[in-house]
């Protein structure tokens, strides 16, 4: 179903997104740092914070949530292409290395 | 308040042209999904030569990155002024982010200079050239986006006023520029932090 009906944010709910994107920075950095601390987690609570802004900056910046299904599906479209590409290669990458 | 646009008079129900802005960023993403597959084949093999770990400064890179995603909020914030058809303020927002992007470019000439003293370079190994293939490609969507934006800027400037409707459109510069965004997100995450 289209969400263009939806209402674009106002000028302050962009300002709190961004303060909520400069913070998930801020606590890549962090993570960075304690990465001695944070163990084996670190990795993969850094691409669930990378992923978070991305889902965000598409969402909100770009409008996504509220544009039409037909742009939806070109977008993701791409994005499960390139993560299929991804996969595919590491799969590969990691079965040379086994054998 | 502003809403999103439905068009019924296109088939698709999206205006054409902004639906060949997404089909273009779809295609940009498989490009950059590409880069980022080379890169990670590459990413902690030992090669000859020096590590790029022993000469990036995360603290330095972090502000990049943040000055980066910050000019996506003055982006979105020219957008929403265009919407309201204030047009001084769409042009301060427009020069922001030029400005901001500007400043990013800049910081990453400083960090490639830094690298290459430190020894870094292109032809180092095969992953320096994945490196800078990877972060010189992104940098040259930032220039573009940064002449994009200036543009932009000069045409409000000259025919005094911009319009979403016709011309050089400020929603398509503004997706151009989130995109470039969302890739540096990606980058900053798989190259400098993982």
């Amino acid at each position: 179903m289209s969400n263009s009906h939806l209402s674009h944010p106002t000028p302050k709910k962009y300002v709190q997104i961004a303060i909520v994107l400069g913070v998930l920075t801020a606590i890549e950095v962090a993570l960075y740092y304690t990465e001695e601390i944070v163990g084996s987690f670190t990795a993969p609570l850094l691409v669930t914070l990378a992923i978070g802004k991305f889902v965000i900056v598409v969402g909100w910046f770009m409008h996504l949530r509220f544009e039409n299904k037909t742009v939806n599906r070109f977008f993701t479209g791409g994005m499960i292409l390139a993560l299929i590409l991804f996969a595919i290669v590491m799969f590969e990458r990691a079965s040379a290395n086994y054998f | 308040m502003s809403t999103a646009h439905a068009y019924p008079h296109e088939d698709t129900g999206v205006e054409t042209r902004k639906l060949g802005m997404w089909v273009f960023l779809s295609t940009e993403i498989l490009f950059f999904g590409t880069l980022i597959t080379t890169f990670m084949i590459f990413k902690g093999k030992d090669f000859p030569g020096i590590k790029l770990t022993d000469v990036y400064d995360i603290p330095f890179t972090s502000i990049s990155s943040f000055v980066l995603l910050m000019s996506s909020l003055t982006m979105v914030l020219a957008h929403n002024a265009l919407e309201s058809d204030d047009q001084e303020k769409t042009r301060v927002w427009l020069l922001a982010t030029a400005m901001l992007g500007a400043v990013f470019l800049a910081g990453q000439i400083y960090e490639f200079t830094e690298f290459y003293h430190k020894g870094f370079e292109l032809d180092t190994n095969i992953f320096s050239s994945s490196f800078y293939v990877l972060t010189g490609f992104h940098g040259l969507h930032v220039f573009i986006g940064v002449v994009l934006l200036l543009s932009l800027w000069g045409i409000g400037q000259r025919q005094n006023g911009l319009t979403l409707e016709s011309g050089m459109n400020l929603e398509f510069v503004a997706l151009y520029w989130h995109f470039v965004d969302i890739v540096w997100i990606v980058l900053f995450t798989v190259v400098y932090l993982i």
